[in-house]
């Protein structure tokens, strides 16, 4: 096939090559966001992920959004500013969610027997879902990054709430009061993980009384403003298109 | 275009292959079987474990069994390491194969960390309740913040049964009895699946039309704007309307159906009860200390005086969780790991029972494969050379008394 042929000889055959191509891109992004997103989560969020008994009102609330407002921020610079596509936030979500499931299924209840409602990874769904349609309906960065990224923290508690509020159902043991969640890390031994690593309830915020989780939700929220624009334009850099003049190579 | 297609499907591979490894990335740590890569002064010069007690060797799943003694906090702490002013009493098993029912130093729960004193000796005890069948070395063990874990001796325990059969059973402040083995599973599975089906559907309303190609020509050419309708507009709205409206709604159901939670737990307990040993009458000066590597025995010096009121025997040398014991004088009945007991290890050139205000200097040799087999020989190649142990004397009656010893030593390789 020489390069002066076309690749393709009519409209119909074109369209087909065009959607072929979107399934590939899609599902290329897909698993690169995941591999990237993930290892990224991993590493900065970590522990506040894995087990509830780090899952508090005060320091998860605040690093989750936070580490996690990263790649959905770029993706979406990439897919807005380049083909109007809203759904960069979502896509990164879900790709950093499912590989999250896998690890944690396979790995930390298949292979060393972390039961499940121990070290399942937390929802970043509905933060992300707000952040696209910020972004689509208001065609901005500093709109995005102000309302979306502010909602972004504060969406991430309460989508969170309905799933460890059981966990935090207090319990009587051996004449200590505990949560369930800390009765989970408690039992199930965990020998890297010992508990003074652990950190939780940790603060300055004590004026604010029991109310802590919305003031760390807000001051997570102004944050990932920050760290929006930050990411949008790595997002940016990483997605041009420059070509390099063969002359000058 | 087939090689475009080619390079594209190439291209994908690579990148679930990176998915998938960066899935199978991380996995907590399972293993507890570090105790012989510790260094060697470590292990000696830091906690010092003695009268374990392992309560079974076999255990069916749902039963308990427990593991107790003594650990004295060696007061010469190498400065390496971080004091253990902030210390959470661990277990080394791999992963939960038990659960830890409970842990107590000096009669104090401990499910939090604790503060140690130098110089002192605690009493533990772990109470461990079976979850998985297999054949699993239990360790004691220290974490200390900053100085790592600290692991101790551990014994081969079987665990026999199903685990599907483990039960977990807690009651609530509540009221309510909940296996916490299962419990809020379904909850967890239904709103992650709830949540995801939302998101998968913002994705499937756009994935459904023409996107890279047709789009990137459109955005090119400066019609950007004609690739959202108002139609579109509408639907989104819709998305973030449910989402904050479900959000909300959800969290005050959730509200309602558990009125009482508590924030998470922590913070350092202070105040650890420690054990009155009583004061020693018999004291001990390490002259010198070799340590023969063909031999793979420690040969001391020691000046003993006895300032008591009864006359004593040397009966047990005991380093880094490794005891090794004159026959004569002592006999283990409590079933001690076997790699880590040298029951005739222990030769003293005359122990003969030190009468009361005498002082003699004996020749003392700890031998055992324990030296190579737990890697203790190592502690030559220390940047300090030194080693600690515990000595415990006999008088007639039985009584015991621990003098703790801590010299340099040379190694001799010839
Ligand atoms: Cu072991």
């Amino acid at each position: 096939m020489s390069a002066s042929q076309s690749a393709v000889r009519s409209r119909a055959e074109a369209v087909q090559v065009s959607r072929t191509f979107d399934w590939m891109i899609l599902f290329t992004v897909f698993t690169a966001v995941l591999g990237g997103y993930h290892i990224h989560y991993m590493l900065t969020g970590g522990d506040w992920d894995f087990w509830t008994d780090w899952k508090d009102r005060r320091l998860w609330v605040t690093v989750a959004p936070i580490v996690s407002i990263t790649f959905p921020a770029a993706v979406q610079a990439c897919l807005w500013y380049r083909y109007r596509l809203p759904f960069g936030a979502v896509v990164s979500v879900l790709a950093l969610m499912l590989g999250e499931w896998i690890n944690r299924y396979l790995n930390f209840w298949g292979w060393t027997y972390f039961p499940v409602n121990f070290c399942f990874p937390s929802n970043l769904i509905p933060g992300a879902i707000v952040l696209d349609v910020v972004l689509m309906l208001s065609s901005s960065l500093t709109a995005t990054a102000v309302i979306g990224g502010l909602a972004y923290g504060l969406l991430f508690y309460p989508g969170n709430w309905p799933i460890i509020a059981p966990l935090h159902v207090p319990v009587e043991y051996n004449g200590m009061m505990m949560t369930l969640a800390d009765l989970q890390g408690y039992h199930y031994v965990r020998t890297g993980t010992p508990e003074y690593i652990r950190m939780v309830e940790k603060g300055t915020l004590r004026t604010f009384g029991k109310d802590v989780a919305p003031v760390s939700a807000f001051f997570s929220g102004f944050v990932s403003i920050i760290i929006y624009f930050l990411w949008h334009f790595f997002g940016r850099w990483f997605s041009k298109t420059d070509f390099v003049d063969s002359s000058n190579v | 275009m087939k090689i475009i297609k080619d390079k594209v499907a190439k291209l994908s591979f690579v990148a679930l292959l990176m998915s998938l490894t960066a899935a199978m990335f991380y996995t907590p740590t399972a293993s507890a079987h570090g105790e012989k890569s510790q260094a060697a002064f470590m292990r000696m010069r830091t906690i010092h474990w003695f009268d374990l007690n392992w309560s079974k060797d076999t255990v069916a799943v749902n039963d308990t069994m427990t593991i107790s003694g003594k650990f004295h906090v060696f007061a010469g702490w190498p400065e390496t390491v971080d004091k253990p002013e902030v210390s959470f009493l661990n277990i080394g098993i791999p992963g939960p194969v038990f659960i830890r029912a409970g842990s107590w130093i000096g009669g104090q729960l401990v499910p939090r960390s604790v503060s140690l004193e130098l110089g002192e000796t605690y009493e533990f005890k772990v109470l461990l309740k079976a979850r998985r069948p297999g054949d699993w070395h239990v360790h004691t063990m220290m974490n200390v913040q900053g100085g790592g874990p600290i692991i101790g001796p551990g014994k081969w325990v079987t665990v026999t049964g199903s685990m599907g059969s483990f039960v977990n059973n807690i009651t609530t402040l509540t009221g309510e009895t909940i296996n916490l083995e299962t419990y809020n599973l379904s909850n967890i599975y239904f709103w992650h699946a709830f949540w995801y089906a939302l998101g998968l559907a913002w994705l499937a309303f756009w994935v459904k039309r023409p996107l890279f190609v047709p789009r990137h020509i459109a955005v090119s050419s400066g019609k950007a704007d004609t690739l959202i309708s108002a139609a579109d507009k509408k639907v989104a709205l819709g998305f973030a309307v449910a989402t904050i409206a479900i959000v909300a709604g959800s969290m005050g159901t959730t509200n309602e159906k558990f009125p009482v939670t508590t924030p998470l737990q922590a913070g350092l307990l202070r105040g650890m009860q420690p054990i009155q040993m009583p004061e020693s009458t018999v004291s001990v000066k390490v002259d010198d200390a070799s340590y023969r590597v063909p031999g793979r025995a420690m040969q001391m010096t020691l000046t003993v005086t006895n300032n008591g009121d009864s006359a004593v025997r040397l009966g047990e040398f005991n380093t880094a969780g490794v005891r090794f014991l004159d026959p004569a004088v002592l006999q283990d009945e409590t079933a001690y790991p076997d790699d880590l007991l040298a029951e005739e290890g222990l030769t003293v050139s005359d122990n003969s029972p030190l009468a009361p205000g005498e002082t003699r200097t004996v020749e003392i040799t700890a031998s055992d494969a324990a030296w190579e087999v737990y890697r203790l020989a190592d502690l030559i190649y220390d940047p300090d050379s030194r080693f600690a142990g515990l000595l415990f004397f006999f008088d007639a009656e039985g009584n015991r008394q621990m003098v703790m010893i801590d010299a340099p030593l040379i190694p001799s390789f010839i």
